[in-house]
């Protein structure tokens, strides 16, 4: 059995980042809840940016890894859905998540692998990892969605697979 | 060092506000304004609700003035503290105060902190302190007699001379039985110093924290700023906070103020520029 998880690079859920209120409490929980479902042995797929996030998060994990390989991916969707968010407003942002999150949840490797990736940088997505997941999917099944929401114009889901 | 107000403890991470409630008529920033006992009790309200963990009351302006005996001291502190500790269990009361025969009935009537403004001018007031377990400010003043003002006095090194007058003054306390962490040095700006003093005091105040003992300073409104800025009692606020910055990022624990929530901010912000505090919530560029 292969365990596969999905958090996004939120550079708040680092401690050097954390704040007296946390800004991130409902991600960080479903972010924990994943981390520990992996255990701490999990690979970390992403940028370089993308695999310190991952490894934080993992040191942090609850549970040793029993043997089965396990993988964290780090990724999110666009950065552009409201006028306050990182990369401005863009229309097709909302449209693009959409589709990006109907290929998680649905499992559709093949869609993941034919994402738009200039629009994606576009967007100011974060797909580096995601290239690599959808080859982690094939055959997969997805055991849960713990956070689906874009709460500063950040497009965040936080999923679980296993094959 | 956890610092200990009586039955209150404090982490060193977390700078404390002690507000300013006076009883009496005639204080150079108040004038008068909580002389009534409903007035003064309603600032202890205002103060806790804007955060302050300390409240100083005090019965005697420092400026010289008609004199005030024990018995009319203690005649407009005594039943308030007893009044505010029942109200406020949780909040720290200290009493400005340098007579021992103040501090002990104020002791009785729940007051957790002696802020002895002049220095150690009633020698008996560190074994009040001990026999309550009371916290104790020691303060520097030069030798000052109470309630009277600077006059023509010059240190080799203002600094040294504060350092060593605490210091020594804290030793007494100990010595006395007062607990170790329940000590607080202060260098008393304006009492027995010039504003070139006070200034000194001020831009070396790190050389106090480094001495390990916690740090009090009382910088609000006071001559010092007036003088530095040319600007009368009313309009020392931004000159008092800018003073606040400075001691903040030295390392001062308790600031002993007239507006709380303002100088909360201030050292909220300094204490998290030099690492101590994280921000409140921080999420710009790092979504």
């Amino acid at each position: 059995m292969t365990r596969i998880a999905l958090v996004p690079g939120c550079l708040a859920l680092l401690p050097e980042y954390a704040s007296v209120i946390d800004p991130v409490s409902e991600l960080r929980e479903a972010v924990r809840t994943a981390a520990d479902w992996l255990g701490t042995d999990a690979t970390v797929v992403g940028g370089p940016q993308a695999r310190r996030l991952g490894a934080s998060v993992l040191a942090g994990g609850a549970r040793a890894t029993t043997g089965e390989r396990s993988y964290l991916v780090v990724g999110n969707g666009s950065a552009c859905r409201t006028e306050k968010a990182p990369g401005y407003l863009d229309p097709r942002a909302e449209g693009f998540d959409k589709l990006l999150g109907a290929a998680l949840a649905g499992t559709d490797a093949a869609a993941l692998a034919s994402l738009d990736q200039s629009l994606a940088r576009e967007l100011w997505a974060d797909t580096a990892g995601l290239s690599e997941l959808s080859g982690l999917l094939d055959g997969a099944r997805l055991v849960g969605i713990d956070y689906d929401g874009a709460p500063y114009g950040v497009q965040y889901w936080v999923m679980r697979w296993e094959r | 060092m956890t610092l200990r107000l009586r039955r209150h403890a404090f982490a060193d991470t977390r700078p404390l506000m002690m507000a300013i409630v006076n009883r009496t008529p005639d204080s150079f920033f108040d004038k008068g304004a909580t002389w009534q006992e409903d007035a003064a009790f309603e600032r202890v309200r205002s103060v806790v609700d804007e955060g302050a963990e300390i409240v100083d009351i005090g019965g005697i302006k420092a400026a010289p003035g008609e004199e005030i005996g024990p018995a009319e001291e203690k005649a407009r502190v005594v039943d308030f503290v007893a009044r505010v500790r029942e109200a406020f269990p949780e909040l720290v009361i200290s009493v400005d105060t340098w007579r021992a025969e103040v501090g002990d009935a104020v002791c009785r009537a729940g007051a957790d902190l002696l802020n002895d403004a002049w220095g150690g001018a009633d020698p008996e007031l560190v074994d009040v302190a001990a026999e309550h377990d009371a916290a104790i400010v020691c303060t520097h003043t030069g030798g000052v007699t109470p309630r009277t003002r600077p006059y023509r006095i010059e240190y080799d090194d203002v600094v040294r001379a504060v350092i060593d007058d605490t210091l020594g003054y804290a030793q007494r306390a100990v010595d006395a039985g007062v607990a170790p962490e329940s000590v607080l040095i202060d260098p008393a700006h304006d009492f027995g110093k010039n504003t070139f003093h006070s200034l000194e005091v001020t831009r070396r105040l790190g050389e106090m924290v480094a001495t390990g003992w916690p740090v009090l300073v009382s910088l609000s409104n006071k001559d010092f700023v007036g003088e530095t800025l040319d600007r009368p009692v009313g309009e020392r606020l931004i000159g008092t906070l800018a003073a606040t910055s400075v001691c903040a990022l030295a390392g001062a624990r308790v600031y002993r103020v007239h507006q709380v929530s303002e100088t909360r901010q201030t050292v909220d912000m300094v204490w998290t520029i030099a690492g101590r505090r994280p921000p409140a919530r921080a999420i710009r560029g790092l979504q």
